[in-house]
């Protein structure tokens, strides 16, 4: 499969999952389920969020990033809807996906910087390894944001010992295999070819390196 | 102002020397209770601390006099807090303890980041950077001691609550942004240079060229 096949397959693909979220909020007014009412719209919201940068700002994000995002909403949106959280293991499934997202866009941001910032020149296994550190550390964020709303809603977001450190190992081992898909990407060039579009129209709008 | 730093120095010194001498009498008083589990933590701690010095002398190292006196402080809160029961009888005294081994975490992430800036090519940073490598570095550290305390590997008895562990997450994170907004100002104002210039000389010459030799052989 050639490279432009595989664009238009993953374009086909990311209006396919957008099309889901739709059908999750006719499914969810059918219902009156009014929280996943509320939150489909804001996935479709979040999920139309690529599109509108790249109208009204000229900024493509990479289709792989687009897809991550959707199909996060999606697990996420669903889950909620059909209790699909009752199911063992779900909740880290969703957990796992989530932290992916998190260390494909810190690979990402990294990378760019790295190509158009003088502020930031690093080996390919230092990023990596930065990557690790930003999504644990993202992780972390993520339970303080938990505990706090605990705290001060008296609601029951952190269920407890076990499942705040299964959650950090979780981000942990997303991290570890974003890391590992990024590095062989960067050795075989595709991770260049990948951001290259979303890397020079950052660059020309918020870098403004000499190369741009 | 020469002056000034040299006596300062000294005085640190003999303050990690006071640190050190404290923790002896801690391994007497470890063996005096027949408590062999802290004689054997205590002297790993005491080794711990001695480190710098040991190795100075068998391979020409000069550690930073701030993590020389670091590590002393912080094996001497963990051994008091294990021997005289202080994490049980002391109001948050390990979070304390917690929050000084945060600060070590993020004073020796800073300095290795700044070291491999300024000797290795494979990495150059802005100081902002730098920064904000250090706190995400002491915040992933922090999960790792997690780990260690989820697994029991020391089969020490720790508490496990959520609490505790929001605690010390918390703790791990105040630490890395204390260290990192300190670490900006004395880079600015080129006092980092000074504090690692030394470390970061010998690093150079015993790890970072012989890597990059090596590297530029496979090549």
């Amino acid at each position: 499969m050639n490279k432009s096949t595989l664009k238009i397959w993953g374009v086909i693909l990311s209006y396919f999952l957008k099309t889901v979220i739709i059908i999750f909020l006719i499914i969810s007014i059918w219902k009156l389920h009014w929280i996943w009412i509320f939150g489909c719209i804001l996935a479709i919201i979040v999920s139309l969020v690529p599109t509108l940068l790249k109208r009204n700002y000229q900024i493509t994000l990479p289709l792989v990033l687009e897809i991550l995002i959707t199909i996060a909403l999606i697990l996420h949106v669903g889950g909620g809807l059909f209790g699909a959280y009752s199911i063992p293991n779900y909740d880290t499934l969703t957990h796992f996906i989530s932290s992916f997202l998190v260390a494909f866009l810190a690979f990402v941001i990294i990378y760019i910087l790295h190509v158009y910032w003088d502020g930031l020149i690093m080996d390919k296994y230092a990023m990596a390894f930065v990557v690790v550190i930003a999504t644990i550390a993202m992780g972390v964020v993520w339970e303080f944001n938990e505990w706090i709303t605990d705290i001060i809603f008296g609601t029951n977001e952190q269920w407890g010992y076990i499942d705040t450190i299964k959650d950090l190992f979780i981000d942990t081992l997303a991290g570890i295999f974003m890391a590992i898909i990024g590095v062989s990407m960067i050795k075989r060039g595709s991770f260049d070819e990948m951001t290259e579009e979303f890397g020079e129209q950052i660059d020309k709008k918020i870098i403004k390196s000499k190369k741009g | 102002m020469g002056k000034i730093k040299n006596i300062c120095r000294k005085r640190c010194f003999s303050f990690t020397f006071l640190l050190r001498i404290v923790m002896i009498i801690s391994i007497i008083l470890a063996v005096w209770k027949k408590d062999w589990v802290w004689v054997v933590g205590t002297f790993i701690g005491l080794f711990i601390s001695f480190l710098p010095s040991i190795i100075k002398k068998d391979a020409k190292f000069t550690l930073p006099w701030i993590l020389d006196f670091l590590i002393a402080l912080v094996t001497i809160l963990h051994m008091g807090g294990r021997l005289f029961d202080y994490y049980y009888t002391i109001e948050n005294y390990q979070i304390i303890t917690r929050f000084f081994i945060s600060i070590l975490v993020a004073f020796i992430a800073l300095s290795m980041i700044y070291i491999l800036d300024e000797h290795w090519d494979g990495l150059k940073m802005d100081k902002y950077a730098t920064a904000f490598i250090t706190v995400i570095f002491t915040m992933a550290v922090g999960v790792f001691l997690e780990f260690v305390k989820y697994l029991n590997v020391t089969g020490t008895y720790y508490v496990k609550t959520n609490h505790v562990l929001m605690l010390n997450l918390s703790a791990d994170t105040i630490a890395g942004i204390i260290i990192a907004i300190i670490g900006v100002n004395l880079i600015k104002t080129g006092k980092f240079e000074e504090i690692t210039d030394d470390f970061g000389n010998q690093i150079d010459k015993m790890v970072i060229e012989r890597f990059e030799k090596r590297s530029a052989k496979k090549k």
